[in-house]
């Protein structure tokens, strides 16, 4: 609950247009619509106060907000967006994930029990490995660790949710049917099979022709979608929506650790984005990146590893965090070198984007950068070293007790360190040039990357009490323990011995069989050993001791102070460090953690009154009311929404669309009723899909509003301002690993012998014009809403959409007599960069004129005059695709 | 914020840089060097749009470092891609 | 810990015995025995020395008593609910660990660097004993020419003691030549080739491996190398030349660039 004096004092505050209305076909899913909604203001409405509602005032009817159902109801899984709901989601559909990704490995480990065995074809084991890889990287450990992020930072923080609730259901949605359309691609012919890296031109359709690859390359990009709007999420969360008194330094580290991830994972997966975008349309429209002969393997391999390193530590890093939270619970004492563990952590994350190379050892790039990536890649391992010393020292004088969820950061530890030494022996260029493709490297990265999965497996029976009330049974948690860290152990290590085994075979030099069937008696262990977790923890959630608020001695972050499981909007009051500890603040008096939980009675979630001093009477005054039939039912329901089933909605109809794009192939379908039927299923996703949008953006939905305690270096920059921002901040990589693919191509066929496809720059330079002046018309927009002039804006917006459409039109008309020289998108890689380039653009034009329109519609009667906020955002997206044009243009046309 | 009359300014200036680009391909001038003039250009022309339109200027400075990471991480994968098959 | 520290030193002292030379084969194993011994070493210190803290100061159990006095004097220390973090003590400690590890890690990988310069290096005054095979790698198999044109599928035979470089392409996926026993290794990729240079030192029937996934053939798509006896390989290359099936290409293409995409001819 918020102080109300302060809330409408606050000029900061106000308004969180949570608007949606994404489009997922493209990089359309975020940040730039989240300006379009404009009426999804909180009451509070900036220094206005209360007789504001946008929506009355351009007499605009609204769907009305929806109800939010309790708990225990089947409708309210569909409809939440409250983070802790999220956050269970994710969690339990990770599981489902490792389940899926876990017995993908067992009958790998089957197939290898002895060489050469026929248990599975060569075809099959090859889609195996795949979908293990990829299932386990995307959709199980990520995921998993956010079903975390999303329950527990913003408790940390301090934060009722997160910044853009509604996006963070959609981020879910898209995750869940990205995996959904993961699992169909086994059902169309034959999954992708050529491994989690996806090496070209394998990837091709040359080689892997079934329809099930490219839906698997189509999931990948979903994910990509949910990825990148989970991102702009989290960052603007973090960085505006702290408590007061909580700085940077003073955050905890669980949430450093996921604010790190987040910034990686936002420019990582923007690179991923770009090469997953090629490849598809390698893949569906015939352009020849991939294919073309001295580029497009090393082409995918830097696009994929400069995702791809970073990716190590997006996934590691929160297993990270949650070993540093829990030694410093069960220890009882406060980490060692805090300080320079934190920075160590950023100098991994900004390095991490300087090591990909080390995947590319052998590929024939030039001796210098082979030793600078060796260098940064054995600078990258250091920081690393103190971070495990100063875990290990933190239980120095400790009281260490070896509850479950230490056990398990404990192993975590352990393994850690043995991934970490056998990973300096691939820094060794000389060593890695034998290990390539190797064993050694499969033992490496499992050390490490389900050391991770093991902390992570802490990290579940550390939270289990906060999100169920619940005392999982400690017994049978350390029975997992001991069954998970045998099992590892024999699956992993006999590999290190059998490490002369290539990778991805099923015959394998006979005399590693002992090893390699002891690896299979380890897979089974591990794989038993989550048997004990699952009925563990689902029996305890109905026969579980209550567990308290904190059934940890010695936890110190605020998830602990708060009920097990927190109320809906988490806090007593308003989470407040400014005394130098955490106070919940209401408008009476402060409350300490002891007195917020006790005395609060909103035990359950979503559950009855909770009322803390006198807000919700102050609420009332307000009369807001009127425009909410929920809180009538609901007076614990404050004034925030919590409720749309629209971005379920999306995230389905966006599955129809990429299922039914799936069946496209070198821009045309496959013959017959096969092509039809998936034309037929493109069309209605499409339609769907506009409609989910635009349900999506009409909906009122009331986000979290501020005043918020720290938002530096952000105060001031309004959230859906600054989400916009983050959103083009990777689409900038989006777009620059697209010229930077173009440049890598160029220079590898000789720069100066490349054809530039368009003989003649005029078409180019008018479209610049256009552009430019586009630019200019909707900045008079803005100063026409500004000054309150309703047909200012409305021809602002006019001018900016002829001028967008003449753009597009003056596009096609070059594009077309272009077509009829024979150069298509399949002429040459010249064509192939030219027309994918230009076209990715394009359809950002695209999707900025739908945005217009929308807006036209609804500034004809008479919105943003009171609030322009909308117009400016959007005119930051509509500038940077300006700005695009003003590099794509000489890049493509003149130089 | 500023007015219309620099918002207009900036457009004129705009144009014509972009009309120069042109120019300077058909000025014979050496190739690279014509590279380096045209991306030269291109570079101021976004600085202003970003720094009027985008109104970066009058942001906290912060906003505009999230952009620059972004662009930096670009620039990081194309020139070490680039020369790494020279 | 104090030598390895000091290799650093005298990393430039090339042949005095430091850095390890002869065939790739060697060179390998001498690298691999040391990384694993210190490997081993530090990775056993810093685990029993985690164990070792783990049991020291663990909860309960026998000292419950010392605990308890304990606790009631340092009851200040421990962490609560609710407060600001800070960072905990023990900076020196840390630094001297970081410190340490440090020198160990960049000493180890400076000490190989200097083998890989060794590797990589081209062979001077031998160049013309430089025998140049190209490998080109197909679905799912492996065809050699040799410099007089003389092409073999699935075979590749080498005089012993001799310097052979392969070059290494392959006509359509993203593979990889490796000969374990040899410590061979280079991606075969389409449209560019790479180098491999190694000096087998005993005559026998190796394998050759594909390794990186090119799809259903992949784990099957092997080789033989034959090491031969040097008058053997002379009088077994004597009688190919008659029998070249294709003119040959090879000594021309020995750009490691992505740019040398000319001469390979695609099956697509």
């Amino acid at each position: 609950m918020n102080d109300e004096t302060r809330h409408r004092t606050e000029p900061d505050g106000g308004h969180t247009t949570d608007g949606g209305h994404a489009s997922a076909g493209e990089r359309t899913t975020d940040g730039e619509h989240e300006t379009d909604g404009g009426r999804a203001t909180d009451g509070g409405h900036a220094t206005a106060g209360d007789e504001l509602d946008p929506s009355r005032i351009d007499g605009h009817a609204d769907a009305a907000e929806e109800a939010f159902p309790p708990l225990g109801s089947i409708k309210r899984w569909f409809v939440t967006t409250n983070h802790k709901d999220i956050g269970i989601l994710y969690t339990l559909t990770a599981l489902f994930f490792l389940v899926f990704g876990g017995v993908l490995a067992l009958l790998m480990r089957v197939q290898l029990w002895t060489p050469g065995g026929n248990f599975l074809s060569p075809l099959s084991y090859n889609q195996a490995v795949t979908a293990h890889g990829l299932l386990m990287v995307f959709w199980f450990l990520s995921p998993f660790a956010f079903g975390f992020a999303n329950y527990v930072v913003p408790l940390q923080i301090g934060a009722k949710d997160l910044a853009f609730p509604r996006l963070n259901a959609l981020s879910y949605w898209l995750y869940l049917f990205s995996g959904v359309l993961f699992g169909v691609s086994f059902f169309q012919g034959q999954s992708l099979a050529g491994g989690w890296t996806m090496y070209a031109p394998l990837n091709l359709p040359t080689y892997m022709p079934n329809v099930g690859a490219t839906t698997a390359i189509l999931a990948l990009v979903l994910f990509v979608a949910s990825v990148t709007v989970s991102s702009v999420n989290f960052l603007t969360t973090m960085h505006r929506m702290r408590a007061e008194g909580l700085t940077y330094w003073r955050l905890p580290l669980f949430t450093w650790t996921i604010l790190l991830t987040v910034w990686m994972m936002l420019f990582a997966f923007a690179a991923l984005l770009a090469a997953l975008l090629i490849l598809t349309s390698d893949r569906l429209l015939g352009t020849t990146y991939f294919a073309a002969e001295g580029s497009g393997s090393l082409l995918w391999a830097h696009l994929f590893w400069f995702f791809g390193h970073p990716e190590v530590y997006i996934v590691f890093f929160p297993a990270l965090g949650v070993m540093a939270e829990t030694f410093q619970t069960f220890t009882g004492r406060r980490l060692v070198g805090r300080k320079w563990f934190i920075l160590a952590m950023i100098l991994v994350a900004v390095q991490s984007f300087a090591v990909w190379m080390h995947h590319m050892f052998l590929t024939g790039i030039n001796l210098q950068v082979k030793t600078l990536f060796m260098a940064t890649t054995i600078g990258i391992s250091l920081p690393f070293d103190l971070m495990v010393f100063a875990l290990i020292y933190t239980m120095i004088k400790g009281r260490i007790r070896f509850t479950t969820p230490f056990l398990f950061s404990f192993g975590a530890l352990v393994l850690f360190i043995i991934g970490g030494i056998t990973g300096v022996f691939l820094g060794a260029i000389v060593l890695d040039y034998e290990f390539r493709g190797t064993y050694w490297v499969v033992a490496h990265f499992h050390y490490v990357m389900v050391g991770g999965v093991t902390a992570l497996i802490g990290g579940l029976y550390y939270w289990f009490p906060k999100m169920t009330g619940r005392m999982y049974d400690e017994w049978l948690g350390k029975v997992h323990f001991g069954l998970f860290f045998v099992g590892f152990n024999l699956l992993y290590f006999p590999m290190f011995l059998a490490w002369e085994t290539p990778r991805r075979v099923i015959e394998y030099d006979p005399a590693f069989v002992t090893w390699h069937q002891l690896a299979t008696v380890g897979a089974f262990v591990l794989g038993a050993s989550f048997l004990v977790m699952f009925w563990n923890l689902s029996r305890s959630l109905f026969v579980g001791e209550e567990a308290g608020d904190n059934p940890w001695e010695f936890a110190t972050t605020a998830e602990w102070a708060v009920p097990s499981p927190p109320p809906l909007e988490n806090f007593p009051g308003t989470p407040s460090y400014g005394s130098g500890s955490l106070r919940f603040l209401t408008t009476e008096r402060a409350l300490t953690p002891g007195e917020g939980s006790g005395g609060a009675p909103g035990v359950a979630d979503g559950g009855t009154t909770a009322a803390v001093g006198g807000i919700d009477h102050d609420l009332d005054s307000r009369g807001l009311g009127g425009h909410d039939p929920d809180r009538s039912h609901d007076p614990n329901h404050g004034h925030e929404s919590h409720a749309s089933v629209w971005p379920f909605v999306v995230g389905l109809a966006s599955f129809v669309v990429f299922l039914g794009l799936s069946g496209f192939r070198d821009g045309g379908l496959p013959p017959g009723m096969e092509g039809g039927i998936y034309a037929g299923i493109a069309v209605v996703g499409t339609a769907f899909l506009a409609f989910a949008l635009v349900g999506m953006a009409r909906q009122r939905f009331r986000g979290p509003a501020g005043p918020f305690g720290e938002s530096w270096p952000f105060d001031g920059v309004e959230n859906t301002k600054l989400g916009v921002w983050i959103f083009l901040a990777s689409d900038v990589v989006l777009f620059g690993a697209f010229i930077g693919a173009y440049v890598f191509t160029r220079v590898a066929h000789g720069w100066v012998d490349w054809h530039v496809v368009p003989h003649d720059p005029t078409p180019g330079l008018v479209n610049t014009y256009l552009l430019l002046t586009s630019s200019f018309s909707v900045v008079l927009a803005l100063v026409a809403a500004e000054k309150g002039s309703r047909y200012g804006l409305l021809a602002g917006l006019t001018a900016t959409l002829v001028l967008g459409v003449g753009f597009l039109a003056n596009k096609a008309i070059e594009w077309n007599e272009l077509f009829h020289e024979g150069l298509t998108l399949s002429s040459s890689v010249e064509t192939s960069t030219f027309y994918l380039t230009t076209g990715l653009h394009g359809a950002h034009v695209l999707v900025g004129l739908l945005i217009v329109l929308y807006m036209m519609g609804r500034a004809a009667r008479g919105a943003y005059l009171d609030d322009e906020r909308p117009v400016e955002y959007f005119g930051l997206y509509w500038h940077f695709v300006d700005i695009v044009w003003l590099f794509l243009f000489p890049l493509f046309y003149i130089i | 914020m500023t007015s219309t009359k620099l918002y207009t300014a900036i457009y004129v200036v705009l144009f014509a840089m972009a009309t120069a680009q042109v120019l300077i391909e058909f000025a014979g001038l050496a190739y690279w060097v014509g590279v380096a003039a045209i991306l030269a250009l291109s570079s101021l022309k976004a600085v202003m749009v970003a720094g009027y339109y985008q109104h970066l200027r009058f942001e906290p400075p912060a906003i505009s470092a999230v952009v620059l990471v972004g662009l930096l991480a670009a620039l990081v994968l194309t020139f070490a891609a680039a020369y790494s098959i020279l | 810990m104090h030598t390895v520290g000091s290799v650093v030193a005298v990393v430039p002292l090339h042949g005095e015995g430091i850095l390890p030379t002869g065939t790739r084969a060697d060179v390998f194993r001498e690298i691999f025995w040391v990384f694993l011994l210190l490997g081993t070493l530090v990775g056993v210190v810093v685990i029993v020395y985690m164990f070792y803290n783990a049991y020291k100061y663990r909860d309960g159990g026998a000292r419950a008593g010392a605990v308890d006095g304990r606790e009631r004097g340092a009851a200040d220390d421990r962490p609560t609910l609710g407060e600001l973090p800070t960072g905990g003590g023990g900076g020196r400690k840390l630094f001297l660990s970081f410190a340490l590890s440090t020198v160990i890690v960049i000493s180890l990988i400076a000490w190989t660097y200097g083998t890989l310069l060794y590797v990589e290096a081209a062979p001077t005054e031998q160049e013309d004993d430089v025998l140049e095979i190209r490998v080109e790698a197909y679905q799912f198999g492996w065809a050699f020419t040799y410099p007089n044109g003389h092409t073999a599928d699935g075979t590749l035979r080498v005089p012993q003691g001799e310097t052979v470089e392969l070059v290494v392409t392959s006509r359509d996926v993203f593979h990889n030549f490796g000969i374990p026993e040899l410590r061979v290794k280079a991606d075969a990729i389409p449209g560019q080739t790479t180098t491999a240079r190694f000096t087998p030192s005993e005559t026998g029937t190796y394998q050759a491996n594909c390794y990186e996934l090119c799809g259903a053939g992949h784990s099957y798509m092997t080789a033989e190398v034959v090491v031969m006896e040097p008058d053997d390989y002379e009088r077994w290359y004597e009688n190919t030349a008659s029998n070249s099936e294709t003119p040959s290409n090879a000594t021309t293409a020995n750009s490691t660039t992505a740019n040398a995409s000319a001469s390979v001819g695609g099956d697509r």
